[in-house]
């Protein structure tokens, strides 16, 4: 899902940045009023952890294997979508600038898939499924699902705006592999939740019923 | 990735005369390769350019003392997803070409057209032209290094701080991970083995990566108050010692971006 250098033309890479930096912005001050300034270096140390978690290949169908991306699972835990912005950001510069994995002109709209898009769509369809009336852990898979496939779905529409790549077949190459990958981003969301509410029920007691209110 | 950090750390630790460039001279010269080559709009001029810009990494990589092999090794681990958009870029039209011919026309419609081989190429080329110097950036300098430049060069120092702390813990979890995956391999559970119900592999995961995720918060949390003890609050901000670059760095990045822009220009000039 990483997109990388070239493969959007710059002007669209700077709009892109300029859209990524605002939530970027908006992420830290959320960290300055909900954790308090203070408290950023947990935030660091979890993006470190988050970066590990992404490392776990896991098995998808056929032979074939994906790994978390996560955004969903920290916005869920830490109770707001600026958490998962806050921690992808950081995410994605080292992926970026160390390992290539993605790229320095499309670092913005990655950031926006990724962080923005996943942890939006990963909170507040967390927050929504829950008020639906679905239980905690299942609206955790679902909304981990679906923060991973609009994510996808987004990347193939800003390569088809490019002109990288057609809308059609991207989407529904983007779609498809992304679609059975968030299958397993949700089961390994929900069940990481669980865990982590059954360990530490205090961490997701806490937080996770915060608003976002920046 | 993670279990490939200590090896790009080891490399970039170096002592030739690219490791002890400033990192500031490094992260302008790679910022300007990439933007530039980024900039050239998707045409054949893409091919002179990126063979200009092949040529100058090879010249700066050359000057490094490592081994072509750790470029090839670091290459191959980034190229999976843009791969697969430039391979199946040739079955597609796209709207940088008016006339499509196929060049090979395969059941169900199916065709390679010449002008999206074409394409591709340019795809190809523009995609590793810039990937090349993130690699030159990051094998011959160490993350410190390149924090401390970026610092210097005006990087908010409430991102700065949390990158910092990120990187010292990057290594940390890069070992936990590590033992994790040797406590599993000990009790011979591989996530792709058949032999295992499906489920279960699946449990297994969600649990040692929900037990990754309560650890790094857990260190977080000791790292936080390890840190207030020392008298860490929100006034405060890590000291950077200042440093200016010399005249000969001045002269390097100066003439590197001239050589770029005057490149770039000579190519869609004369090219076009």
């Amino acid at each position: 899902m990483h997109i990388p250098d070239a493969f959007l033309p710059l002007w669209q890479s700077a709009i892109y940045w300029i859209v990524a930096l605002v939530f970027i912005a908006l992420a830290l001050k959320w960290a300055k009023h909900e954790l308090s300034e203070d408290k950023i270096p947990l935030v660091a140390v979890l993006a470190a952890g988050i970066f590990a978690i992404q490392a776990f290949n896991l098995p998808v169908a056929m032979g074939t294997s994906g790994h978390l991306v996560g955004g969903a699972l920290a916005a869920i835990v830490l109770g707001s979508p600026y958490a998962a912005v806050f921690i992808l950001t950081l995410v994605l510069i080292i992926q970026g600038i160390i390992f290539g994995d993605g790229g320095i002109t499309t670092m913005g709209v990655n950031i926006l898939n990724m962080g923005v898009i996943g942890g939006f769509v990963g909170f507040y369809g967390f927050q929504t499924l829950k008020r639906v009336g679905l239980n905690r852990y299942a609206s955790a898979g679902v909304a981990a699902w679906l923060a991973c496939f609009i994510a996808a779905l987004a990347a193939a529409v800003e390569m088809a705006i490019a002109g990288t790549f057609p809308l059609v077949p991207g989407l529904i190459a983007m779609g498809t592999y992304h679609a059975a990958i968030g299958i397993i981003e949700g089961i390994i969301t929900a069940a990481a939740i669980y865990f982590i509410s059954t360990a530490r029920p205090d961490m997701m007691a806490e937080n996770a019923t915060v608003e976002a209110t920046t | 990735m993670i279990e490939h950090l200590a090896t790009i750390e080891r490399d970039a630790q170096g002592t030739s005369r690219v490791h002890c460039l400033d990192a500031r001279v490094k992260i302008i010269i790679t910022f300007a390769a990439i933007i530039s080559m980024v900039a050239m709009p998707y045409s054949t001029a893409v091919y002179p350019l990126a063979l200009c810009w092949f040529a100058l990494f090879v010249v700066w990589w050359s000057l490094t003392d490592l081994s072509p092999r750790v470029f090839f090794w670091r290459y191959l681990m980034t190229l999976p997803f843009g791969l697969f958009i430039i391979i199946f870029q040739i079955f597609f039209e796209n709207p940088y070409y008016d006339v499509f011919t196929p060049i090979v026309t395969f059941p169900f419609g199916i065709s390679i057209y010449a002008q999206s081989v074409e394409f591709a190429s340019i795809l190809a080329l523009k995609f590793t032209a810039c990937i090349i110097w993130v690699i030159l950036l990051s094998s011959t300098t160490p993350m410190e290094d390149l924090l401390q430049g970026a610092r210097r060069l005006g990087f908010p120092s409430v991102m700065a701080l949390s990158l910092g702390m990120m990187i010292r813990y990057l290594f940390v979890f890069a070992e936990m991970y590590a033992d994790i995956n040797d406590a599993l391999a000990v009790r011979h559970f591989s996530a792709f083995s058949r032999a295992l119900p499906y489920r279960y592999r699946i449990k297994i995961l969600a649990y040692t990566i929900g037990t990754m995720f309560l650890r790094s918060y857990e260190q977080g949390e000791r790292t936080y108050t390890a840190m207030l003890c020392r008298g860490y609050g929100k006034d405060t901000y890590e000291h950077l010692e200042k440093k200016a670059l010399t005249g000969g760095e001045y002269i390097l990045i100066i003439s590197m971006i001239v050589l770029f822009c005057a490149t770039f220009t000579g190519v869609v000039l004369f090219w076009a």
